[in-house]
């Protein structure tokens, strides 16, 4: 077959499964910010992986079902996982915890939050993972930020988890606080409210794979989801090659995808 | 009396929307949701309105409706996903193509790479800020090539946001056709283009209604999902009528008795 792969990089995650799809007889091509052009060019591979989930790549993913070519994962569930809104309410709709969410202009923030709001953490409304995330531990720290309007949530003190899904395995981390997938983790064996968790947010978004990063409070014991992703790098993932099942995976999709069409 | 509520920012306040607010307060009950001073607070809200009207398309106003939308079930007009639609050019472009309505060829190219058609013109990737089209205008080899300057700021410039360019091929035509669209009701005009007369505006005068432009324009708003917009046309040498641009915060104030027109439907159009 002839697979494309959108995503921002050549190499780690991507390489790979350019590597092990190649070795199973497919053509791959990476499509990167440095060669797509939305066009009817693309329309030549038979269906799409959707590795990045910035814009550039979801306008791509929207053009190609729109052209009745499949994208693994979706396009309409990577823009709402990636989006902390969409994200937020696909989060509410499963039945899970979250932290409360604002948004305002820093002014209105400054003025109309209160004090027991705080601390509070800004994260960027298109994105996921620890990139551009901070901290706000008082009013003062709106004054350090560039930004016109901010997306906040409620910082919750607790112990942090990244935890990947690859079918029905699960990988649970501990790790520190606002680090990135790939930062030194803790693997924890077992933990019945955390599977839980993945199940429910697998099944109801019919994912293949993915990653729920989680905080359990300290003070409550409640467990958290505060970020969520279609297509980690899995970079902590201990339980065999995570590459040769995330593939699999998505050419059974394809399958299933091209037996309901036909 | 119907409680409306008004999603808008400064600058549509101030500029485009007083004598609606005007009329609105003589039959409704208004709120107003100003986007520079609302807190949204996604656990603690009570919404009490009977209908939302939107008079601006910012991220905190298009976040603000969702939790509207996905907590309530009041009347939002227009709803995030046409409103999201309709700023983004090319997302446009791919579903009214899609839905079987005329547009000019389109691509997103990576910065650098020209698109598959000789005449273009160059526009920002999502159409969402108060400000106005800036041509660059340059024929090269006797093809036009027209750039809006903020579209190129926005990929070249020193807050460079993106890495790749909308284009769509560029349409000669003597007039540009808007139909302006509340509800089920129509409304005509032609002015010459931009690239013609800067002052456009000068230019418009009323026209009848043009059939196919009514059905390219009904057919449009039904897949994006508004129910107050403006449309663009053009029309080829072949006679041919193009869909170039379409708007979910039109200036109603150019339609005669448009604020009243706009009230009206949305007494309309509210719960109850």
């Amino acid at each position: 077959m002839k697979i494309g792969i959108l995503s921002k990089r050549t190499g780690n995650f991507t390489g790979k499964i350019k590597l092990y799809l190649e070795k199973n007889g497919h053509a791959v091509n990476i499509y990167t910010a440095n060669n797509l052009c939305i066009n009817d060019a693309l329309l030549v591979n038979d269906f799409y992986i959707l590795k990045s989930k910035h814009l550039f790549y979801l306008y791509a993913g929207y053009f190609l079902e729109a052209n009745n070519v499949p994208v693994i994962p979706s396009t309409g569930i990577s823009y709402r996982h990636k989006n902390r809104i969409e994200s937020y309410f696909s989060i509410k709709n499963t039945n899970l915890l979250l932290p409360n969410v604002f948004m305002g202009t820093i002014d209105t923030l400054k003025v109309q939050l209160k004090k027991n709001d705080l601390p509070l953490i800004s994260k960027p409304i298109f994105g996921s993972g620890s990139k551009g995330v901070k901290i706000i531990n008082s009013f003062y720290d709106f004054n350090d930020i560039d930004e016109k309007s901010l997306y906040l949530e409620k910082f919750i003190e607790g112990t942090h988890y990244l935890v990947y899904f690859i079918a029905n395995e699960i990988c649970i981390c501990e790790k520190i606080p606002l680090a990135n997938e790939h930062g030194k983790v803790k693997i924890i064996h077992s933990d019945g409210e955390i599977e839980e968790y993945i199940m429910k947010w697998k099944n109801k978004h019919n994912l293949l794979f993915g990653h729920l990063d989680l905080v359990r409070d300290n003070n409550t014991d409640k467990l958290y989801v505060v970020d969520a992703g279609t297509f980690p790098e899995f970079s902590n993932w201990k339980r065999g090659n995570p590459v040769s099942k995330v593939c699999n995976l998505i050419l059974d999709r394809y399958q299933q995808i091209k037996n309901k069409t036909e | 009396m119907i409680k409306i509520g008004i999603i808008i920012d400064k600058y549509h306040l101030q500029k485009k929307s007083l004598k609606l607010i005007d009329y609105l307060s003589s039959i409704a009950k208004i709120s107003l949701y100003l986007e520079e001073e609302y807190l949204i607070d996604y656990s603690n809200f009570n919404f009490n309105e009977d209908i939302f009207f939107i008079k601006a398309k910012g991220d905190l106003i298009l976040n603000l409706i969702k939790l509207i939308e996905r907590e309530t079930d009041i009347p939002v007009i227009n709803p995030s996903r046409g409103i999201w639609l309709a700023i983004n050019r090319f997302l446009n472009s791919t579903l009214l193509r899609q839905s079987g309505i005329r547009v000019p060829n389109f691509a997103l190219n990576t910065k650098g790479i020209l698109p598959p058609f000789n005449d273009y013109i160059i526009k920002n990737i999502i159409d969402q800020k108060n400000y106005a089209f800036k041509a660059q205008i340059k024929k090269i080899n006797g093809y036009l090539k027209v750039a809006d300057k903020r579209a190129l700021d926005e990929v070249n410039g020193e807050k460079a946001k993106y890495t790749y360019l909308y284009y769509q091929e560029f349409i000669k035509s003597k007039w540009e056709y808007k139909v302006y669209c509340i509800g089920d009701d129509l409304f005509y005009y032609k002015q010459l283009p931009l690239l013609v007369n800067f002052d456009k505006m000068k230019t418009r005068t009323i026209i009848k209604k043009i059939p196919e432009l009514t059905e390219m324009a009904c057919a449009a708003t039904e897949a994006i999902g508004l129910k107050i917009s403006s449309i663009d046309f053009l029309k080829s040498k072949d006679g041919n009528f193009f869909l170039t641009d379409i708007n979910s915060s039109p200036n109603f104030n150019y339609i005669k008795n448009g604020p009243k027109i706009i009230g009206d439907y949305l007494i309309k159009q509210a719960k109850n």
